[in-house]
């Protein structure tokens, strides 16, 4: 999708399809979430084969439904690609638990994530990032969307203990989950694509653990980790270690490549955003910062009501989907001034909502930011000028806002 | 690559096939399936197909690719798989 929104068409919301691929891929949703913003912010839409939902566009709407899981639960399923399907794996896969049970098991993993824990990580990455680059540096096309999709997985590829082997088939069936429907991804169909990808993803971590099980072999890694926490007093299931792997693995391959692409393209649109980064790094936290409010690679989130429940001047009935744009409330005028404006020294950016809200907080997220804050650091210490060498290519997806292509072409920084 | 254009008729035994629509029909809750039921629209995932391809795998001795299995789509079809499995092509 656009990040940048082109002139406002004034949509009609009673045509508003919000699950129409090709608005994600060559269209522009922007436009649409600012009308549905304005004029209905508790909008219904029933698709072609009968399902409903509801969506939320409202900073402030977006935030309840994400953050109260008494009034909205994850226990259905979250992910808007399974609307109307109830999850199989509720209750036993993180991101579908309601607390008390998703504090149990979140808290012992979310240990070995926290900024400080991530921190150690720091000169790893770096050096995992200078490879990454290196090629760039050469003046040739390089094609960086396509490129970032391994970068998730060369950082944390050692921490999460997967050998360098594994990375591009699982980078492919992570993308394969994100995007069932782009002809890059796309196996048979977009159902045959989706449950090859959960299949092969579970049964690789499932095979991982067994495997570690045989051999007795230990280490540091956040997998093995997984095999050792005892939430509440027991150690998770073989099944729930299955699940939670496949849920970290999708959740740390899937979002940051987009947010690397999508704040890239953003520099290279405006010149000057990106020469007062080169000129005082000290702005680069919040860079990243503004790059996640401005790409929210996490486009939505999904929630169902448990009981008729008020919310943005109407009622969402009891079992209802609800989805929570968090695109769209990254560009709520009445939280971030001019919200089509990319601004890295933007004072609020950091209250965006593109790692979610609330229980659900993406648990990746000090390891998320530590990987861009290095990115951008080593990008605009090496690269004195980037340009476009051909034309972006968006991801077709409703779920993940992304690029499949972004060919640039790089100048090496004269002056360090 | 074998199959996919394969045409009708089926090159699997009814009997065979029977027992593959009997198999998805326990794993998918017990219902009926027949021969040429697809396996999405009965409500398939990737949890039912974990369990299909490791009873396979049990009874007949023959490990079907996890995409075969899910671009095969109907019983018929993973008969044929297995009959394929079978004669080690």
């Amino acid at each position: 999708m656009r990040l940048t929104p082109g002139p406002a068409r004034g949509p009609d919301l009673d045509d508003v399809d919000l699950f129409d691929l090709d608005l994600y891929t060559g269209g522009d949703p922007h436009p649409v979430w600012d009308v549905m913003r304005r004029q209905a912010p508790l909008h219904h839409q029933v698709l072609p084969d009968g399902r409903e939902f509801w969506s939320v566009t409202r900073y402030d709407d977006v935030c309840r439904v994400l953050g109260d899981h008494r009034e909205f639960t994850s226990e259905r399923g979250t992910v808007p690609t399974h609307l109307g399907t109830d999850d199989v794996a509720a209750g036993v896969l993180l991101t579908s638990t309601d607390p008390p049970r998703h504090t149990e098991v979140r808290r012992p993993l979310g240990v070995k994530l926290t900024a400080r824990a991530v921190k150690s990580w720091e000169d790893s990455v770096r050096r995992t990032i200078a490879a990454f680059l290196e090629p760039a540096l050469d003046g040739e096309p390089f094609d960086l969307a396509e490129r970032a999709l391994l970068l998730p997985a060369m950082v944390t590829g050692p921490l999460l203990g997967i050998p360098e082997k594994d990375w591009a088939e699982l980078v492919q069936l992570t993308a394969m989950v994100t995007a069932p429907s782009d002809p890059h991804f796309l196996e048979g169909s977009e159902a045959a694509t989706l449950a090859i990808a959960h299949h092969e993803l579970v049964s690789y971590v499932r095979d991982w653990v067994r495997a570690r099980r045989r051999t007795g072999f230990e280490d540091d890694s956040l997998l093995h980790h997984l095999m050792n926490v005892r939430p509440g007093g027991a150690a998770l299931s073989d099944e729930e270690i299955a699940l939670d792997g496949y849920s970290i693995l999708l959740g740390a391959n899937v979002t940051t490549p987009h947010t690397v692409s999508g704040t890239v393209h953003a520099l290279i649109e405006r010149p000057e955003q990106f020469d007062k980064a080169q000129a005082d790094p000290t702005l680069i936290p919040n860079l990243v910062e503004e790059g996640l409010r401005w790409t929210s690679a996490a486009c939505n989130f999904m929630r169902y009501a448990v009981d008729d429940v008020e919310i943005a001047g109407g009622t969402v009935p009891a079992r209802g989907a609800v989805v929570a744009w968090i695109g769209s409330a990254n560009r709520d005028a009445s939280r971030f001034p001019d919200p089509h404006t990319f601004d890295l020294t933007r004072a609020n950016a950091k209250r965006h909502v593109a790692f979610g809200f609330g229980p659900h907080f993406c648990i990746g997220a000090p390891l998320a930011r530590l990987t861009l804050r290095v990115f951008f650091e080593e990008l605009l210490q090496r690269f004195g000028s980037i340009d476009l060498a051909g034309e972006p290519q968006h991801l077709r997806s409703y779920f993940i806002a992304g690029m499949t292509h972004l060919p640039i072409s790089a100048q090496k920084r004269r002056t360090p | 690559m074998a199959m996919e254009q394969k045409a009708a008729p089926s090159s699997a035994p009814i009997s065979l096939v029977q027992e593959i629509a009997a198999l998805w029909g326990e794993c998918l809750g017990g219902r009926e399936v027949g021969a040429e039921d697809d396996f999405f629209a009965l409500g398939g995932n990737s949890l039912t197909g974990i369990k299909i391809i490791e009873r396979v795998s049990q009874d007949y001795g023959v490990q079907l690719s996890v995409r075969d299995f899910y671009l095969a789509g109907t019983p018929t079809r993973i008969a044929e798989l297995i009959e394929q499995g079978r004669a080690g092509t």
